[in-house]
């Protein structure tokens, strides 16, 4: 149907206009295309060229080979890339094993408190990554964490019973954190699907058990996979647990040996190494999305055959709910109870200690009321900006770009729209060097190193895929001829555009403009890789303080930002509910 | 074959309480077709998933084959996938990731009744020769056309030779013309391996010619359970008379045995017993049984008229006369030479006449 109607002419009606109008929108189209173009590529194009250039950003070099040379002759490397694949491999696993049973329970069944487990698994998508593995490490380190002491002082241990410092835990933390995500993501084909498709499974004489594996997970298996390339071309990139678990243990992986090269803490910054490394990075990612693309198409196919007549069932858990909501239970608290309550815990105390009636005596807020004395105005208001620049240039970009991708004849929209995807598959570590080493090299020209613009841009740049991957199905869904209907009652096309395409890609539009200023207020990856002393937003001083080892500081500071993404969601939320508009999880 | 006994259903929605199913009662006996006919939400989908065990009744007692499947009061619930059914859904429910084959072999190999593996490709190419779907068994599920996946569908159902089949509106999806073909083949398949089939429809014309008998619903009650001769000819009250066919409507009064005074002038009409004079009344009469003719015939009943509107449909012409501010719709047949303004006489048969409290 979509196909059918991007075929026909769109303005075949209108004689006088579609002798020029089209080519006004080429005109346009061509202009959008070069500036994503000079946005996307020239970052990737600069990861390039310094895995071509040794020596400092700016320094007139010959290209050579050399650094590809060094990387790929270093056994170290094959053990890193070992390190990252297992890794990925480990976190995608666990996270499958929690998200597709709560996919199921949640989707299908009727468990009670359905909303507030929603609510629940939105906040753990705002509970930043790195302050959840600080939680963690709090708990599980075997020199300072809470589980181990207490484990050892009980049954008098002479070694602590747990190590986080491994892979297997960084892989624990990440899989858990990439759960919200991946239900969201999985939810969709869980609901999409027809009820009737299990029925018939069970009036053919088929229990329920194997209906889910022979039916649900079999049906489902394209979203699944798709989901899981994508967690897989995520988990390759990620930066934060293993900065955070793995680079005290000198457990790398290739992000975090990235941002080493460029941000070490002794010796001069190593653009060339980091591009060399990105390189293998970038083949990585191109090759997933690739494969996700496809995944996804696949998948489309799917859901075609689902019929009319379709009306959501549940079905009944009966003696089975009490099982299923202790596992929501259990998951809730590793992603969300437990590392909010040791971080609560932590941010009230002079320094951290077992739960005990001293430390209750020597509970303080003292934190909380000195904080502004340590942080400063500065990054509050850097992080304000983040929060207000990133979404409006993000959505502004995204809408032009689905009209033209969805609206439009202009022959080359195919390419646009791959274009804007682009970014989903260069990992945004890989473009923060990209802009870091532009804004050293070519300081001239781009004269933006060390601002927050530069971090603006990294954000936009990042989130544009997402942004247009929203703004695409918000445009598919308001039928061509819903804006033909007003064309044919008289209205002219400015006001059709005012009076029913905005109204209804407003909602859609707004519901992301707030989530990709959330994303942008928790993102530290970036940001990191571009800190300079004067573009400090909240999250990277989290991190400075956490380097510096201030625990009680990091803890308040951190129990700030969650509490302040949960006031804004929530608020947001509850206004957009009142609209009647989009309450549903997104 | 299917007995269902005081079976009672209510669901709790946002107007309150609403009973779906209000004390059914209702036997289809070996080989017979029985169909349930009734507006959206008058209880028949739910009644066919109470059977079925995909929906859990409130009360009363279902037996299957003589087993007794359902009955809350003694605590019996027999699951949907031990009830040794077939069933057809509205949307065919067949299973994307699959093949023809692999959807029509799912019974056999991974249900109750699993049957020997050397067997089961025999089954399904049977099964798929009965729906005449022989030499399509390894076309993917998703590039069947609708036509196509309601017969693997059907196919799915009849596969494991189970006494009962349940089918829920399943032509709805099909466009007319390919519609009436189903129809008649569906009728012959059920017959010819001798199924009880419970059918579930809103479509009248559907359920007068696939039935032996109609079990027409409303508002969670059966109103009338009767051959489809019989539901077209002598409904049993006045919602029969209005959802199965066209029917002309006229209020009266009742002025003496076989007699009522209508707009229409006083008319003969088969009152039943019971009814005492003065009582209000309906009276009702099927289009095709008012007759129009052109000149003023002789005959006692006759009365005049004026064509108000004449709507052509080939083999008939449904006309719309008006007679003393009434206006009465006819079925006449297409040749009719009647047209609009023009006076007629028209002829309201006695015993053609139903009369409704």
């Amino acid at each position: 149907m979509k196909v059918e109607s991007r075929t026909e002419p769109a303005v075949g009606a209108w004689e006088g206009l579609s002798r020029f109008l089209p080519q006004g929108v080429t005109l346009f189209a061509t202009g959008l295309s070069g500036l994503l173009m000079l946005l996307i590529g020239v970052p990737v194009l600069m990861v390039i060229l310094m895995s071509l250039r040794t020596g400092f950003p700016g320094e007139n070099v010959p290209f050579t080979l050399e650094n590809f040379a060094t990387v790929y002759l270093t056994p170290r490397t094959y053990e890193i890339l070992l390190n990252t694949v297992f890794f990925a491999i480990s976190s995608v696993s666990i996270t499958l094993l929690i998200a597709v049973p709560l996919v199921w329970i949640l989707m299908r069944t009727d468990i009670p408190f359905k909303k507030t487990i929603y609510v629940l698994l939105t906040i753990g998508i705002l509970v930043p990554v790195f302050l959840r593995t600080i939680a963690w490490i709090l708990l599980l380190s075997p020199r300072i964490g809470l589980v181990n002491k207490w484990l050892q002082e009980v049954f008098a241990l002479s070694d602590p019973p747990f190590n986080l410092y491994s892979l297997t835990g960084m892989a624990f933390v990440q899989g858990v954190s990439f759960v919200p995500g991946a239900f969201f993501m999985l939810a969709a084909a869980y609901r999409s699907m027809d009820p009737s498709l299990e029925e018939a499974a069970y009036t053919s004489g088929v229990g329920k058990l194997k209906t889910f594996l022979k039916i649900n997970i079999p049906i489902t298996w394209p979203a699944i996979a798709g989901v899981m390339v994508y967690l897989f071309m995520t988990a390759i990139a990620v930066f934060e647990v293993p900065a955070i678990i793995g680079m005290p243990a000198r457990i790398h992986v290739l992000s975090s040996l990235i941002f080493t090269s460029t941000t070490p803490s002794t010796g001069l910054p190593d653009y060339g190494m980091a591009g060399a490394y990105g390189a293998i990075m970038l083949i990585l990612g191109l090759t997933l999305a690739v494969l996700y693309v496809r995944l996804v198409k696949q998948g489309k196919k799917y859901t075609v055959i689902t019929g009319r007549g379709y009306r959501p069932r549940e079905i009944a858990l009966g003696r089975w709910k009490w099982a299923a909501l202790a596992f929501v239970f259990f998951y809730l608290s590793i992603e969300v109870f437990i590392p909010f309550s040791v971080l609560l815990w932590a941010s009230l105390l002079p320094y951290l200690q077992l739960p005990s009636a001293e430390a209750l005596s020597s509970l303080t807020l003292k934190h909380y009321i000195e904080m502004p004395n340590h942080v400063g105005a500065r990054p509050f208001i850097n992080t304000l900006i983040l929060m207000f620049a990133v979404p409006t240039i993000t959505m502004i970009l995204s809408v032009l770009v689905s009209w033209i991708v969805i609206r439009t004849q202009v022959s080359f929209r195919g390419f646009l729209d791959t274009l804007v995807f682009i970014p989903h598959a260069v990992p945004g570590i890989l473009m923060a060097v990209g802009l870091a080493y532009l804004g050293l090299a070519y300081r001239d020209y781009f004269p933006l190193y060390g601002t927050v613009s530069i971090i603006v841009l990294a954000h936009t740049i990042n989130w544009i895929a997402y942004g247009t991957r929203t703004t695409n199905s918000v445009m598919i869904q308001v039928h061509r001829e819903l804006e033909e209907a007003g064309r044919v009652s008289g209205a002219s096309a400015s006001r059709v555009l005012g009076k029913i395409i905005l109204p209804l890609v407003a909602a859609g539009v707004l519901n992301s403009w707030i989530w990709i200023g959330m994303l942008s207020y928790r993102e530290v990856t970036m940001s990191l890789t571009l800190l300079t002393r004067s573009n400090v937003v909240i999250s990277t001083v989290v991190w400075q303080f956490w380097g510096s080892g201030w625990v009680p500081q990091v803890s308040a500071l951190g129990v700030m930002l969650i509490l302040f993404a949960t006031i804004v969601v929530g608020t947001v939320r509850f206004a957009l509910s009142r609209i009647g508009e989009i309450g549903s999880a997104s | 074959m299917i007995s269902i006994r005081k079976l009672r259903k209510s669901f709790i929605a946002q107007q309150g309480v609403v009973n779906a199913l209000r004390d059914i009662d209702l036997e289809v006996s070996e080989g017979d077709f029985c169909v349930l006919l009734g507006p959206s939400g008058c209880g028949k989908t739910t009644t066919l998933r109470c059977v079925a065990g995909l929906e859990r009744p409130d009360g009363g007692e279902i037996e299957i084959s003589g087993r007794l499947v359902n009955s809350p009061a003694s605590r019996i619930f027999i699951a949907a996938e031990k009830r040794e059914i077939g069933m057809v859904f509205q949307s065919y429910a067949i299973w994307p990731h699959m093949n023809v084959f692999q959807n029509v072999a799912f019974p056999l190999t991974q249900g109750q009744k699993r049957v020997a593996k050397s067997l089961v490709a025999d089954r399904v190419r049977a099964a798929l020769k009965r729906v005449q779907l022989d030499g399509l068994e390894d076309r993917p599920a998703t590039d069947l056309s609708g036509g196509q996946q309601q017969r693997v569908a059907m196919a799915r159902a009849i596969v494991t030779d189970s006494k009962v089949l349940l089918m829920d509106e399943p032509l709805s999806n099909l466009d007319a013309r390919l519609r009436e073909q189903m129809r008649v083949e569906l009728r012959k398949i059920t017959k010819s391996i001798g199924v009880t089939t419970l059918y579930v429809t809103h479509d009248q014309a559907e359920a007068l010619s696939l039935g032996d008998k109609v079990c027409v619903m409303n508002f969670g009650e059966i109103l009338q359970i009767a051959t489809p001769h019989d539901v077209y000819a002598k409904p049993a009250n006045l919602f029969v008379a209005q959802f199965v066919g066209e029917m002309n409507f006229v209020k009266g009064k009742v002025a003496g045995p076989g007699k009522v005074e209508s707009p229409l002038g006083m008319i003969a009409a088969p009152v039943p017993n019971g009814m005492n004079t003065g009582a209000q009344v309906t009276l009702a009469i099927r289009p095709e049984h008012v007759e129009v003719s052109p000149a003023p015939n002789h005959g006692a009943a006759t009365t005049t008229g004026k064509v108000a509107s004449r709507n052509y449909l080939g083999d008939a012409a449904l006309l719309e006369v008006e007679v003393n501010g009434v206006t009465l719709l006819a079925k006449l047949a297409g040749d009719t030479v009647l047209t609009v303004g023009q006076n007629a006489a028209v002829e309201l048969p006695a015993h053609r006449w139903h009369v409704f409290p």
